[in-house]
Parts: C-alpha cells; sequence; structure tokens
C-alpha cells in the first residue's frame, strides 16, 4: 500500500473529479477574517496534508467542513454539488467525519458503547450489550487496534482513547475524514496502528485531511500538502514537490534559523535534587537540577516521568528517598509546599489543569500571584492591570483584550498563558509536562525563548516531552525513563536518536 | 489579529457586562412605575417600607449563597440555618443572655455550620448538594428537638424593636418615618459593602472564581481550594445566621419551621441576579436585585389580590424566562 500511494495520487490529481471543493470559502467573525476565500480540492483516496500556524484558520476550516460553524461567503461543493453543511449532523450525513484533537466521549461507557453510541444495536427496544462489545471487539481487531472492546472508555489512557474516537469516526460509511493533531497524546506504537489505518482506508478511497505540526508525520503520510496563513491558502503542493524547508517558510513567512533555539546559560548551584526517590510508578530515581539547567526527561507514556515530577510537585508524594533543595533536605506533602519552595508546573492539559477557561486572560495571568498583588486586604488594581498587560505584549499573546476569556484564544496562545503566568511568580524550578503539544512551529520558538529567559534569570528546568527531537535538542541533561527507572542519561546531545528511542523502549 | 479589534473588545465587553445589572434595575423600576399605576396600595407609607423589609432578608441570604455557587457548589441549608439560628437566639434571650452576646453566638453557630458543610465536602467527599441537604433536615430536627417543637418568644423589646425601626431613627433619635430607611434595609447595605469588596477586589474573591471555573487549575497555580471552599460556605453561613437574627427580631419568635424554602428563594435570586450555577459567574449586586424583583413580584401580587398559588407559577415562569435572556446574551459572547 505505501508504495502504490505517491503514483496513485499523482494520477488521480489530474483526471478524477474532486469529492470536495472549496470555492472562495470565507469566514468572518466579529472582528476577525478567520478564512479569506480559500479555494482547495480534495481528491476522492488521497492523503492531504493541511499545515500552519495556530491561528492560521485550520481550525475554522475544519468547522466549516463539519456543520461547527457557518460560512460567510463562498461554496462548498460535494461531488459537484453545492452542499449545505449547518449541523454537524449535515456533515456526517454526507460522510464527513473528525477526528478531534481533544477526544469527545463519555468516559464512563464501554469502548463498544461509546463506537456505537447514537446507532446502538437494539433487540425487542433493549440494548443488545454483549453483541455490542462482541462486534466492537471485531471491528477493533480488523482495523488493527489493539484495545479491550468492554473496558471503561475512562480507564483508558488518552491516546487510546483517541484511537477509539477514531474507530468511531472511520467505521461510519466516512468517506471524508479529518484528522487534527491526531498524534499529540499517542505513543509510538498508537502512533504506528493510526498511519496503517490511514493507510488502509486511503486504499478504500476514502479521502483523509490530514492536520499535524509534526512535519515528519506529514512527509510520511501526505500525497498532497496545503499551507495557510493567516486565513488565506498559500499554496498547494504534491509532496514529492517540497520540503520541511519549504513548509516552514510558508507557514511563518520568515526564515526561522533555529526552532529550537538554546540559550547557552553556566549553570550554578544545585536547586533540586532527588536521591533514591521511589513512589507510585517510578522506583529509585536519582537525578540534579542546576541553576540554568534544562533536565530532559523522554520516555513512552507510562514510563513513570510524569508519575515522578507530579512527586516533586506534592501531588502523590514519594515514599522513600530524599529530596534536597538548595542543599537542605525538604519534604514536600502538597502542591502548596512545592510552591512555596519556589516550584511551579505547568501541566500538560492545558484545559484541564492549566486554565480556567470561562475567566478573562488577565484573571489566569495573575492567578499564582494576587497574594503579592494585594495591598492591605485589597488587591491592587493599577497593579493587576499593569502585570496582565506587561505579560500580554511580552509574551505577544493574541486575543482581543485581558478581559477576553481564556477560552477565546488559540491552543497556543492558551499555552503562552500557561507558561507565562509564571514568569512573575519567581519560582526557581520550572516542570514543564508537553509545553508544546498541538502547538504550532512560531508559538513553539517563543516558547523555547521563554525558557532560555527563565534560564538567564538563574532558574532550572524539567523538561517532560515526548517529542524527541525536542528533548533531545534542548536539554543539558537527558534522562530516559523505562518502566519507572532511569534507564539511562546523556548529557547534551551525547547520544544519539536511535539510542536515546533504544532504551525508552528497550529492545 | 488587527489594534482595532484590540481596542474594540474591552468597550463591547464593558458594554455587555453592566446593562445586565441594569436591565434588572429597569426591570425593577418598571414593576414600582406599574404597581403603583394598577394600585392603589403600593406606593404608601405603610407598603414601601414593608417591601423592604420582606426583600431583604432573602437579598442577604442570596447573596451568601452566591459565594457558594461561583465555587460552582451550592448550599441548600440557608433556610434551614435562618430557621435554627432564630430559636437559638430566642433561646439565649429568654434566658437573660446579653443581646451582643446572644448575636456573636449565634453567628459563630452559622460559622461552625459553614465548617461542617466543607468539612463533608473536602474531607469527606461529600457532594455538596448531599452535604447541605442533610442538614437542611436535620437542623430543623435539633431546633424542634430543643424546644420540644414549641415556639420561644421573645421577650426582649429592644432586639424586636430593631427590625421595626428605621435607621435615622434609631442612630439619632429623628423621626421621619415613612422616609426613612428600615433598618432591615440598612443590613443589606451594610452586608453588600463588604461583600463588594471581598468579591471584586480582594485575592479570596478571585479564588472563588478561579475554584468554579477549574480547580484543578487554581490548585496548580497556588490557590488552596480547601481554605477557599471553607471560606465560601462559613460566609453562606454566617450570612443565614445573621438572617435568623433579623428574623427572630422580626417575627418576635424563634421557631425551627420558619424560613420553609427560603433556601430556593434565595438560589433563586442569586440566578435572576445572573450568577451561572456552573460556577465562576457572579456578581454582588445581582442576588440583591433579583431577590428585590421577587419581592415586589410577591408583594404586587398581594395587592392585586393574585391567588398565592398563581404567585409560584409566576415566580418559576419568571425564574425561565430571565435566565433564558441571559443565556442568549451569554451565548452572543
Amino acid at each position: 500500500m505505501v508504495t502504490a500511494s505517491p503514483t496513485h495520487a499523482a494520477g488521480v490529481a489530474a483526471s478524477v473529479a474532486p469529492i470536495l471543493e472549496l470555492k472562495k470559502l470565507d469566514k468572518r467573525f466579529t472582528g476577525t477574517h478567520a478564512l479569506k476565500a480559500v479555494d482547495l480540492a480534495f481528491l476522492p483516496g488521497e492523503v492531504h496534508a493541511i499545515v500552519g500556524e495556530n491561528g492560521a484558520g485550520k481550525s475554522t476550516l475544519i468547522k466549516l467542513l463539519t456543520g461547527v460553524h457557518v460560512r460567510t461567503a463562498g461554496d462548498i461543493l460535494w461531488q459537484g454539488q453545492s452542499a449545505h453543511i449547518a449541523t454537524p449532523h449535515d456533515a456526517i450525513a454526507l460522510g464527513i467525519n473528525a477526528v478531534h484533537q481533544e477526544v469527545v466521549l463519555c468516559p464512563h461507557l464501554t469502548v463498544a458503547a461509546n463506537l456505537f453510541l447514537g446507532d446502538e444495536e437494539v433487540k425487542y427496544g433493549m440494548l443488545r450489550h454483549r453483541a455490542m462489545v462482541r462486534d466492537a471487539q471485531k471491528i477493533l481487531d480488523e482495523i488493527g487496534f489493539n484495545l479491550p472492546a468492554g473496558a471503561m472508555l475512562g480507564s483508558l489512557t488518552i491516546g487510546q482513547q483517541q484511537l477509539v474516537a477514531t474507530a468511531r469516526a472511520a467505521t461510519r460509511g466516512t468517506k471524508f475524514l479529518i484528522f487534527d493533531e491526531p498524534t499529540a497524546y499517542l505513543t509510538r506504537q498508537e502512533a504506528a496502528q493510526l498511519f496503517a489505518l490511514i493507510r488502509r482506508l486511503k486504499a478504500k478511497g476514502v479521502t483523509i485531511v490530514y492536520i499535524s505540526h509534526r512535519l515528519e508525520e506529514v512527509f510520511d503520510l501526505a500525497d498532497r500538502v496545503s499551507i495557510l496563513r493567516d486565513g488565506e491558502l498559500v499554496s498547494t503542493e504534491r509532496i514529492e514537490d517540497t520540503n520541511e524547508e519549504k513548509l516552514i517558510r510558508g507557514m511563518i513567512n520568515r526564515s526561522i534559523e533555529q526552532i529550537f533555539h538554546k540559550d547557552v546559560v553556566p549553570f550554578g548551584k544545585p536547586i533540586l535534587e532527588a536521591r533514591h526517590l521511589t513512589g507510585r510508578g517510578f522506583e529509585d530515581v536519582s537525578l540534579t537540577v542546576r541553576e540554568g539547567e534544562i533536565v530532559g526527561l523522554y520516555g513512552l507514556i507510562g514510563a513513570g516521568r510524569s508519575e515522578f515530577v507530579l512527586s516533586l510537585f506534592g501531588r502523590e508524594p514519594a515514599s522513600s528517598g530524599e529530596i534536597l533543595w538548595q542543599g537542605r533536605p525538604v519534604k514536600i506533602h502538597n502542591e502548596r509546599d512545592a510552591l512555596k519552595l519556589g516550584i511551579a508546573l505547568a501541566p500538560e492539559s492545558r484545559r484541564d489543569q492549566g486554565l480556567c477557561l470561562n475567566m478573562p486572560v488577565g484573571f489566569n495571568i495573575n492567578l499564582p500571584i494576587f497574594k503579592r498583588l494585594t495591598r492591605g486586604i485589597l488587591i491592587a488594581g493599577g497593579q493587576e492591570t499593569a502585570a496582565a498587560e506587561q505579560q500580554i505584549r511580552d509574551l505577544r499573546i493574541k486575543t482581543a483584550s485581558r478581559f477576553a476569556n481564556a477560552s477565546s484564544l488559540s491552543g497556543g496562545n492558551q499555552q503562552k498563558i500557561v507558561i507565562g503566568k509564571w514568569l512573575n511568580h519567581g519560582a526557581k524550578l520550572f516542570i514543564f509536562d508537553e509545553p508544546t503539544v498541538g502547538v504550532d512551529v512560531g508559538t513553539k520558538a517563543e516558547i523555547y525563548r521563554l525558557m532560555g529567559t527563565l534560564l538567564k534569570q538563574g532558574a532550572g528546568i524539567i523538561l517532560i516531552s515526548s517529542y524527541l527531537p525536542e528533548v533531545y535538542e534542548l536539554s543539558d541533561t537527558l534522562h530516559v525513563f523505562r518502566r519507572g527507572h532511569l534507564s539511562a542519561s546523556h548529557g547534551h546531545k551525547a547520544a544519539s536518536h536511535e539510542e536515546v528511542l533504544t532504551q525508552a523502549i528497550g529492545v | 489579529m488587527s489594534s482595532t479589534q484590540t481596542e474594540a473588545k474591552p468597550a463591547s465587553r464593558r458594554k455587555l457586562h453592566i446593562p445586565f445589572g441594569l436591565t434588572l434595575v429597569l426591570l425593577l423600576v418598571l414593576l414600582f412605575v406599574l404597581l403603583s399605576i394598577f394600585t392603589d396600595s403600593f406606593m404608601t407609607e405603610r407598603n414601601i417600607p414593608n417591601l423592604a423589609r420582606q426583600g431583604s432578608m432573602i437579598a442577604i441570604l442570596a447573596l451568601g449563597e452566591t459565594f457558594v455557587i461561583i465555587t460552582a457548589g451550592i448550599d441548600l441549608s440557608v433556610g434551614a440555618v435562618v430557621g435554627f439560628t432564630s430559636v437559638i437566639v430566642a433561646w439565649l434571650l429568654t434566658n437573660d443572655v446579653p443581646i451582643w452576646a446572644s448575636v456573636l453566638i449565634t453567628l459563630a453557630i452559622g460559622l461552625g455550620i459553614g465548617c461542617f458543610h466543607a468539612f463533608g465536602i473536602v474531607k469527606m467527599g461529600l457532594p455538596p448538594f448531599i452535604i447541605t441537604l442533610a442538614t437542611l433536615t436535620s437542623l430543623r430536627g435539633i431546633g424542634l428537638l430543643l424546644t420540644n417543637g414549641a415556639t420561644i418568644s421573645i421577650t426582649n423589646d429592644s432586639f424586636t424593636n430593631f427590625s421595626r425601626n428605621d435607621l435615622l431613627n434609631s442612630l439619632f433619635g429623628i423621626d421621619i418615618s415613612p422616609f426613612d430607611i428600615p433598618n432591615l434595609f440598612a443590613m443589606v447595605v451594610l452586608v453588600a459593602i463588604p461583600a463588594w469588596l471581598f468579591l471584586s477586589h480582594s485575592r479570596w474573591g478571585r479564588y472563588l472564581f478561579a475554584v468554579g471555573s477549574n480547580a484543578e487549575a487554581a490548585r496548580l497555580s497556588g490557590v488552596s481550594v480547601v481554605r477557599t471552599t471553607y471560606l465560601a460556605y462559613i460566609l453562606s453561613s454566617v450570612c443565614a445566621a445573621f438572617v435568623g437574627l433579623l428574623l427572630a427580631s422580626r417575627i418576635g419568635i424563634g421557631n425551627a419551621t420558619q424560613a420553609e424554602g427560603w433556601e430556593l428563594q434565595a438560589i433563586a435570586s442569586s440566578v435572576i441576579g445572573g450568577t451561572s450555577l456552573f460556577g465562576a459567574v457572579g456578581s454582588w449586586h445581582g442576588p440583591l436585585l433579583g431577590a428585590f424583583i421577587l419581592a415586589t413580584i410577591n408583594n404586587g401580587a398581594n395587592l392585586l389580590n393574585v391567588n398565592s398559588f398563581w404567585q409560584r407559577i409566576i415566580t418559576g415562569g419568571l425564574i425561565i424566562v430571565i435566565v433564558y435572556f441571559d443565556q442568549l446574551r451569554r451565548r452572543k459572547r
């Protein structure tokens, strides 16, 4: 199948009529022109990648195709005929489905129940639970997903839930399937299962729209790639006619010499030393973070990285071992202990853990420092405004104002708040858990620069990432986790990608 | 994102924010105008102070309730706390405890009840609905048990006179009777000013919103969710105990079955005032306006001789209409 794909698409591009065509598609929101007269054609059986920075209009495009929003002007042609897609139901009826970045399923139902949600097997008005689990398992096995159909969805990892959502979208007579950052939370194996499914769907003639910030995936999967920038279509090219350089230049319209911008900062005294820490999910972990140092933690999901840092943050204290903070032993029982010492955590999930979404941007930025902004018993309004405005300016957060709700911002800008709110706090050790998931190249570079600023202020950073190039390029010291243990430690770029991967997987 | 948009947005937000409060004020004014036109007995020196007294107690109750609702919680016990504390203060006064001590003890009991609610939520992991439902029934039981079901009459005249008197008269002895501010209404102001400072200008007020919006994010940002929860439920119960004092003063008795259903009126007032039951949305002025709108409607219905059964139906319909319009307004944003 892999070998067949490029020729297939190239041949098709000339002759076959597009399944879906955008004609001068336009979308305006109050104050924003999100999509500007985009012309684009999708062919049957192609994998069409769409790349662009956050806020380039990718999400808006998806929402127009899936009936979440309705276009302002232009037309959407489905198999040559003007299609009226006003509700998600309209889209599904045509055969357009989407797998979203965040899983939108019911965690309290089984995998099978989620798979058949809205389309249940019924006999005499009663649900046929067992039959559904059996059929679901058959479907999952068939498409090559290693998932238990009878398990509660909520008991699975986010990656597995993502696969369930994919299976659901792929098995409902879909002709047109949109993936929005599908691999953000997947392990390598899960990603491989997903890619295999995409290739099979493609072979069956399903059109795939693939949106990802991971360009290597785009080159791995796509037949054609379109670049969006500021709501406009920059180009559509066959994948063999382009390269990473060209894509990045098209996306940001400025050449970035280095995405993985790394400031070299001389190391200072140790900030935190963990000695033989053991807790739930990790065993005998020892490491040191010094001033000006980025300590990277790499490992597969479930290898114990997140559990380890959460124990440092007092979430679930370690059962044995010792933590030294600036040279003296400390006990960290809860988050407040950690914050009092000067440990700040930018959590993995900005929606669930990072932001008060329905509160204003300024509120979120200042949340950790309201205490410091308090004069007597009341908050000094002027200082509050100044602190918020300064952060919005310094971090270049794209927001209508500091009064806009955090939910109105794009993912990258939300992430800037999650990290930026600690800049005024004066913490000494920063834990970044997957700081660039679902964030575009431009914002990534800004987040890396932000880390450099922190380092220069004498802070230390623990960086967790499932994205190897990121931890690899940025870490001064890279620790590899495997099944709860540290399996290896390296200096800056001291080992090759392959070595690190091998140590993480443990072949 | 253009700079014009950046400048335009704050203004539009302010435009959106104030009108809801303003709409409520206009609604209240409209009710006053209509009732003055269609009844002879509304704009009278007897009725207006009476209305002010009626609305005041629910207003204070609703304000306390709002703190809890902002944290995405609910306090069903406030009506029972009112009844219970009316028994306590009546009992204390008949046993010759001085007024100041009786007031402090009663408020302290309110504080204790709030602590118990927060303890149940934080330490025992009970949903707010359940723990406050439990105290709703059991507090009335305890109150009845203490008095053996009897009503305690309060014979302390200076205590009972308080709620019948007006502000200037009781402070300076100036008698301008129908134009003076009833003491009960003055109590609303007494509670509202610190509530405004607390909710809009203190970090603890912000923490209520943070916990209501996303408790996990608040915790990771160094907000003590435990303390914030204690604070919210304590404020609610202390407000309720305070209303218990006012009620005991107004009707001159302590009885655990008093204030039946007031918790629902308090929640309704709060919601009419723009508070969201999903948390993180609410103001200090909304519940006050909501309470007086409800009080005016009930008062007007009485004067118009509307069947009291109909009053309940009207109240229900009003809740739906106002909250629906608020919802429309939010969706537009």
